[in-house]
C-alpha cells in the first residue's frame, strides 16, 4: 500500500475527477411521475473508468493497481459517517426492525425470477452459482467453499459478481432512481432494500434516494447501512440453508421444462 | 495494514472530500474539518480495534459500531459529534471512493468480456430481483407496523 500512498499522480487525477464531478453537480430530469437523479459519484466512476490506458490514458496500469488497493481505506471514512448517520436513528431503526429483518429474505426473489432466466438462457451449472445470490463477497466465498471457483457453479458466481463490480453502482443507483419515480414503493422500503448487495451499491442506491427525498435523507441513508450490516452478517446463512437448496430445487424444474429431462447429478465435490 | 499507512491514506481522501464538500456542497472547508478528523478518528479506532481484539471482524464492523454508539442520543458529546458529522457532505464522501473505484475498475474490463453476455443479463436479472423483492417485504412489513 505504501507504494500507492506515494502515488501523487493518482491522487492528483482523483482530486481533478471529483472536483469537476462536484462542479456538474447532481442532475435531475422528470421521468413519469418523479425524476430520475444523476450524481456527481456517477461522473467520478464514468471518468475514472475512461481514464484508463485503453481511452484517454490518463492512468496506467500501475495507477489501476494502485487505486484498487486503497478502495478498501477509502470506504472506512464513509463507513464511519454511515455509523454517524444510523446513532441518531437508532430509535427508528428498533422500531422498523421487523421489516429490516424480514426484507433480507427478499434475496429469494433473486433465485425465483434468476434461474428461470438463466436456464432460458442456455446456462447449465452455472446457472447455481450466478442466480442464487446476489455474488457478494460471502457468496463468492460460500460458492467457492461447496462447488469450487473452478467449476461451472464458480464461473457463474464470478461471472456475477464481476458484473456487480463493473456495473453495480452505476446500476443500483439507476434502479433506485426509476423505481423510485414510479411512485409505487415509499423511499423507507427502498432505503431497506437498497442494502442487499455491497457497500457502494448501498451507496449508489441510498445516494440516489437521498438526493430525491432531501426531507427523509438521514433516515433512508440509517436504514440502507442497517440493512447493509444485517445483510452482511446473515447473507451466508440465507444463501446455504434457504437460496442454494431452493435454486438447487428449481435448476432441475426448469432444466426439465426447456431440454425434457432433469439434467445428469451434479459434481458436488463434498455433499 | 500498518495503522501508519491507513492514517495517511485516510488524510489524503480527508483532504480530498474535504475540496469536494466544497466545490459541491457549499460548505467551506474550516468549517468541516472538525467531522473530518471526526471521521477519521473514528475510523482509525475502527482499525486498532481490529487488531487488538482477536476475534476476527473486520475493521469497518468497528468503525460502524463506534460512530454509531458515540452519536446515539445521550451518548456524551452526542450532539456535538453530530454536529461536527453533518457538516461532511454524506454525497461528498463517495465521490472520491467511486473516482477510485472506477480508475482501478479499468482493468476488470476485460475479463467480463469473456464472461459473455448471458452472465451479465443474468446479473441484471439477479441484482432488481433481489432489490424488488426486498422493497415489496419491507414496503408490505412497514405497512403493517404502521411506519409509513
Amino acid at each position: 500500500m505504501i507504494e500507492a500512498i506515494k502515488n501523487w499522480k493518482l491522487h492528483v487525477l482523483v482530486l481533478i475527477l471529483v472536483i469537476v464531478a462536484e462542479w456538474i453537480g447532481a442532475f435531475s430530469f422528470p421521468i413519469g411521475p418523479g425524476k430520475v437523479v444523476l450524481l456527481p459519484m456517477l461522473y467520478a466512476l464514468i471518468m475514472g473508468i475512461f481514464s484508463g490506458p485503453k481511452f484517454l490514458k490518463l492512468a496506467n496500469h500501475k495507477d489501476m493497481i494502485d487505486a484498487g488497493s486503497l478502495i478498501g481505506v477509502t470506504l472506512m471514512l464513509l463507513m464511519a459517517k454511515y455509523g454517524t448517520t444510523v446513532g441518531p436513528n437508532i430509535p427508528m431503526i428498533l422500531r422498523t426492525s421487523p421489516a429490516l429483518i424480514l426484507q433480507e429474505f427478499g434475496n429469494l426473489g433473486t433465485v425465483i425470477i434468476g434461474v428461470p432466466v438463466a436456464v432460458y438462457l442456455g446456462l447449465r451449472r452455472e446457472t447455481i452459482g450466478a442466480a442464487h445470490s446476489i455474488a457478494r463477497e460471502p457468496n463468492v466465498a460460500l460458492i467457492g467453499d461447496i462447488y469450487g471457483l473452478d467449476t461451472p457453479e464458480g464461473q457463474g458466481v464470478m461471472g456475477v459478481y464481476i458484473c456487480g463490480t463493473v456495473f453495480g453502482t452505476i446500476f443500483f443507483g439507476l434502479m433506485a432512481t426509476f423505481t423510485a419515480a414510479l411512485g409505487i414503493f415509499h423511499p423507507l422500503a427502498l432505503a431497506m432494500a437498497s442494502g442487499v448487495g455491497s457497500a457502494s451499491m448501498m451507496t449508489a442506491s441510498v445516494g440516489a434516494l437521498s438526493a430525491m427525498f432531501p426531507e427523509i435523507a438521514d433516515k433512508i441513508q440509517a436504514l440502507g447501512a442497517a440493512s447493509n450490516m444485517l445483510s452482511g452478517l446473515d447473507g451466508v446463512y440465507m444463501s446455504l440453508w434457504m437460496a442454494l437448496p431452493m435454486t438447487e430445487w428449481l435448476y432441475r424444474k426448469f432444466y426439465k421444462m426447456k431440454y425434457g429431462t432433469y439434467p445428469s447429478q451434479s459434481a458436488v465435490r463434498e455433499g | 495494514m500498518k495503522i501508519r499507512e491507513v492514517l495517511a491514506v485516510l488524510i489524503i481522501i480527508g483532504i480530498i472530500t474535504l475540496v469536494g464538500n466544497f466545490v459541491g456542497a457549499n460548505i467551506p472547508m474550516i468549517d468541516a474539518i472538525p467531522g473530518m478528523i471526526f471521521l477519521i478518528a473514528i475510523s482509525i479506532l475502527g482499525v486498532i480495534f481490529a487488531k487488538v481484539i482477536p476475534v476476527r471482524i473486520p475493521a469497518v464492523a468497528y468503525i460502524v459500531t463506534i460512530g454509531c454508539i458515540v452519536t446515539i442520543p445521550g451518548f456524551p458529546g452526542a450532539t456535538i459529534f453530530n454536529n461536527w458529522a453533518q457538516k461532511v457532505n454524506f454525497l461528498a464522501l463517495t465521490t472520491p471512493i467511486l473516482a477510485y473505484a472506477g480508475i482501478s475498475i479499468g482493468k476488470d474490463l476485460g475479463v467480463l468480456k469473456k464472461t459473455g453476455w448471458r452472465i451479465l443479463i443474468v446479473s441484471f436479472v439477479v441484482f432488481i430481483g433481489t432489490y424488488i423483492g426486498s422493497t415489496i417485504i419491507a414496503q408490505i412489513v412497514l405497512k403493517f407496523i404502521g411506519e409509513i
